[in-house]
């Protein structure tokens, strides 16, 4: 695996970005037209850009307060609210699209010295009714510092800006992205993919990850840091792993493996699977919405798997590594975004670069990208 | 760090003696009163000089250094940076480690940033020496709640943390609080023998005369006289050097010292208008470390000393450090109050003194064609330092065999980093044959470098043309340019993977032997410990 590549991304991804255009210039914009496809992704200083996939080309862009930062997005279900996670991962937001207005703001750290981030890890419940986050608070003491546990908060979506959670849950640590089922439960990927039940907060594990007891296999190794909402309402948590040969345990004959994992949201099942050796690595992953046999992931390429086959069976060069991915609900075509300031298109069968959607302003970074319809 | 006007001391011997106890005791009390203004805000006061957090731990003056440099950065301490200074002196003498506390780790004060760690711990290498060196832990003594402390302080502040690769695998804090917290707290306690006993010992004499032996990679041995004078602040010291290279160029400076916990020898030294700081350990009339260049650390020597006293004589090394069987050289003893007949070992003849005096002995020597083996030099009496005879090459080294050069430069404002190799030479021994037990090293001999591609990947990517430059003559490479270079596939910056190939001639016999070196991006900090 190429770690020197991977090394030298950040640092270079930092460099672009002196191209900011001044916040005045972007305007409100017109608002988003009932029944079409868009897609939404953040990027530096304080942009919230709405791409239209119609015409591939900038809707148009809202300006976000405070500090930028992770910038993970959800949808509201209603395609009209934009959920950020900002402010050095402290705050979410709610972002009406048609009009830019800050509906919703919770500073999840909840008394003074406290200071609470969540690492990636919140949601929007079926309805859109719900938000959900998991939080790491530590205790500020004047000569010292305290970790305290994490915990499960739910906010009230309609709550406005100065939301406070409606109820709180103990949650184990280490959680990073969550989605929830059209019944409600909710999914967070930790040392497990737990499901939780979010009117009592009863942990269960949906699919056992650290733990994993497949016969031969190492655990799994799994970064996550974008919480897609696919098309196909798939929760996908790519994994690296290795299988032994035997017994021996012997790591230089092992298998190196892609998988996933994944939850099925409308339907609550679950599967592991197995896509491919390891060959490169992939920061994010997504099931076609029109062949479940088919998952991409991207990195330094695009690449595209059959997953019966566990063959890789194309592959895209790219202009830059881009760690986000997001598929149009029709599965035809591919968005690459993150790391610099321009969102890549690809055709989903063929692997034929479409164009660039090039941004005003800086990196998107580690923001997520979501498509949805208005 | 700053330049005081320093006047030498005057006075005798017990005038020297009165005045550093009578100077200590007031600068106790200008340090415990720079933290009664300064750090009482945030920390409380728990008894006579006895504040918390601060008086719970015990660290080098670099330890010391970076964790005020913490307060100020991360918690909006204001301090001027000469009560820093006067802190860190107060707190690294107070709370210092006794030598045999840092023996091990000092590599990371020395600034060796080429060193692998390794430890015995696999918890210990994975959970706290994967961020930073395993060394700044390991220079570090504290109770088990001060332990604690620190991983609520490393959690909180740097949340993702548990999120990382060897992290993430784990249940991170559970591990840290129930299993390293209890390791660090018996393996580096807070109160130890060593400490106790260096506490008791005499302070050793510092002013004088030095002599100095040093290796610096990628220009060779030099030796020079250093002349140490007492300054007016506590510990402080004024010093001039003067010397030579091997190649014959002069080694020149004038600079200021100080000596911290009765042993650390921190001196900034300007050479031909370069600052050159020397991380010394003063340990039985001798000081020992590294002197490298303030600004470009991975420039820097070796350096042994010792200190011109009366009826006291030490042989530091000899220059060069080895002879081929059956030749002639010049050989230089370095030393201190050497005096009587130099002897360089078994079939080697001193055939001609070229030049005699206290610390600088030069000779012709000639070597037998059937000598061999390392010898122990002497001079009238004393016996030390290393020489080896030899009769034939039978391989080489490349040092270090692993190395990290760095780019920059470009506009940015981190300057490249370079790296540097050296070839060791090794005899096979008696036995004639290489690879066992009784080889015995040479040392250090010219050769001839390059660099290639280390796997396909580095050979595809072209890093041999993009990643820098290697000098032939002499093993310096120096790195590209930084940033990402839109000539490379992925925009990407000049990193690279090379093998380091060396090539030394021994009369017929050519060797060859290779070590690696990765050309990554700019250390975007650079802490004092790293
Ligand atoms: C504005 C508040 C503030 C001031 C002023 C302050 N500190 Fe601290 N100090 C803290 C906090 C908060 C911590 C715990 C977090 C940390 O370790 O950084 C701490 C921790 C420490 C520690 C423990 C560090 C460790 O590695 O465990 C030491 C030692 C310390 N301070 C020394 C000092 C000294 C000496 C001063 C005055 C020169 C000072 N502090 C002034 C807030 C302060
Ligand atoms: C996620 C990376 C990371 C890991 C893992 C980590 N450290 Fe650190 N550590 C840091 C950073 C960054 C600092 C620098 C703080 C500063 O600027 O002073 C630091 C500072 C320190 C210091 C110096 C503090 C002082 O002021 O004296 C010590 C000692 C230390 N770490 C020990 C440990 C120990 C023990 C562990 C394992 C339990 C550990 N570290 C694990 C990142 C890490």
């Amino acid at each position: 695996m190429d770690k020197k590549r991977l090394s030298s991304l950040m640092p270079a991804a930092a460099l672009v970005l002196g191209t900011a255009l001044s916040g005045s210039v972007l305007a409100k914009g017109p608002a988003l037209e009932e029944g079409h496809e868009y897609m939404v992704v953040a990027n530096y200083p304080n942009n919230m850009h709405v791409i239209d996939l119609q015409s591939d080309s900038l809707y148009k862009s809202c300006e976000l307060p405070d500090a930028f930062g992770p910038g993970v997005t959800q949808m509201a279900p209603d395609g009209k609210t934009a959920y950020i996670l900002n402010n050095h991962y402290e705050d979410i937001y709610g972002v009406n699209l048609d009009n830019c207005e800050v509906t919703f703001h919770a500073a999840m750290s909840l008394q003074q010295n406290e200071r609470t981030k969540a690492i990636f890890s919140f949601a929007i419940s079926a309805d859109g009714k719900e938000l959900y986050a998991v939080q790491n608070p530590t205790m500020l003491n004047r000569d010292h510092y305290r970790v305290q546990p994490s915990r499960l908060a739910v906010y009230d979506t309609s709550a406005g800006l100065n939301a406070k959670p409606v109820r709180t849950f103990p949650s184990p640590r280490q959680v990073t992205v969550m989605q929830t089922g059209e019944d409600g439960t909710l999914y967070m990927a930790g040392a497990e993919i737990y499901k939780v039940d979010v009117k009592t907060g009863d942990v269960d594990v949906a699919i056992p990850s650290r733990s994993w007891q497949r016969p031969l296999y190492a655990p799994p190794d799994v970064l996550n840091a974008w919480p897609i909402q696919s098309p196909s309402k798939d929760f996908t948590i790519l994994y690296t792993t290795a299988k032994f040969q035997d017994e021996t345990y012997n790591l230089d004959t092992a298998d190196w493996i892609y998988g996933f994992m994944n939850v099925n949201l409308e339907t609550g099942e679950t599967q592991t699977t197995d896509f491919g050796p390891i060959t490169e690595i992939y920061f994010s992953g997504i099931l076609s919405p029109k062949d479940p046999n088919i998952v991409y992931g991207v990195l330094n390429r695009l690449a595209k798997y059959d997953i019966e086959k566990k063959e890789l069976v194309a592959a895209a060069e790219l202009d830059h590594s881009y760690y986000c991915i997001a598929s149009n609900h029709e599965g035809s075509k591919i968005y690459l975004a993150g790391t610099f300031n321009d969102v890549a298109v690809y055709d989903a069968d063929t692997l034929e670069k479409l164009g660039n959607i090039p941004l005003p302003g800086g990196d998107m970074a580690i923001s997520t990208s979501q498509v949805f319809i208005r | 760090m700053k330049t005081t006007i320093l006047k030498p001391f005057g006075g005798g011997l017990l005038a020297l003696a009165v005045a550093l106890a009578t100077q200590s005791a007031q600068a106790a009390s200008e340090a415990e009163k720079i933290i009664q203004d300064n750090c009482l805000a945030c920390h409380s006061e728990q008894g006579e000089s006895q504040w918390s957090r601060i008086s719970h731990q015990r660290k080098t003056p670099e330890g010391w250094l970076m964790t005020i440099a913490r307060m100020q950065v991360m918690h909006g301490l204001k301090i001027s940076d000469e009560d820093r200074r006067t802190l860190v002196k107060y707190l690294a003498d107070r709370q210092g480690l006794a030598p045999s506390e840092t023996e091990g780790a000092r590599y990371a004060l020395e600034r060796r940033l080429n060193t692998s760690e390794s430890f015995d711990s696999q918890n210990f290498t994975e959970m706290c020496a994967r961020c930073h060196s395993g060394a700044r832990v390991m220079l570090q003594r504290r109770p088990a709640s001060e332990w604690e402390h620190l991983v609520h302080f490393h959690l909180g502040q740097w949340p993702t943390t548990e999120f990382q690769a060897l992290a993430r695998d784990r249940d991170w804090l559970d591990l840290a609080l129930n299993k390293m917290v209890p390791e660090l707290a018996e393996t580096l306690p807070m109160d130890s023998a060593a400490w106790e006993q260096w506490q008791q010992q005499a302070e050793a004499p510092v002013a004088g005369e030095w002599t100095l032996a040093g290796h610096m990679p990628g220009k060779g041995a030099f030796n020079a006289r250093m002349s140490v004078t007492s300054a007016q602040g506590e510990d402080e010291y004024s010093l001039t050097l003067t010397g030579q290279y091997a190649d014959g160029s002069a080694l020149k400076g004038k600079g200021q010292a100080v000596v911290y916990t009765g042993y650390e020898w921190r001196a900034n030294v300007e050479i031909d208008g370069q600052v050159m700081r020397q991380v010394f350990a003063l340990k039985e009339g001798q000081l020992s470390g590294r002197m490298f260049l303030r600004d470009k650390d991975e420039v820097g020597a070796d350096v042994v000393a010792a200190r011109d006293a009366a009826g006291v004589s030490h042989i530091l090394a000899l220059q060069p450090a080895y002879i081929k069987a059956g030749s002639e050289a010049d050989i230089t003893i370095v030393g201190s109050g050497l005096s009587g007949l130099p002897v360089l070992g078994k079939g080697v003849d001193v055939i001609e003194v070229i030049s005699e005096s206290s610390s600088l002995i030069k000779v012709r020597a000639r070597a037998a064609g059937d000598a061999s083996g390392v010898m122990t030099p002497s001079v009238g009496s004393t016996e030390g330092g290393r020489f080896a005879v030899y009769d034939r090459i039978a391989s080489v080294k490349v040092v270090p065999e692993f190395a990290v050069a760095r780019v920059g430069g470009n506009g940015g404002s981190t300057p490249k980093v370079e790296a540097r190799f050296e070839a060791e030479a090794w005899a096979a021994g008696a036995d004639g044959k290489s690879g066992t037990a009784d080889d015995y090293r040479i040392g250090m001999v010219p050769a001839t470098w390059s660099v290639a591609p280390f796997d396909e990947v580095a050979e595809a990517d072209r890093d041999v043309h993009f990643s820098g430059r290697m000098n032939s003559a002499t093993g310096v490479f120096t790195p590209a340019a930084a940033g990402p270079n839109p000539e490379r596939r992925m925009m990407t910056n000049n990193a690279g993977n090379l093998k380091v190939q060396a090539t030394v001639q021994d009369g017929a016999d050519t060797h060859s032997a290779e070590g690696q070196m990765i050309v990554t991006v700019q250390r975007w900090n650079n802490p004092p410990i790293p």
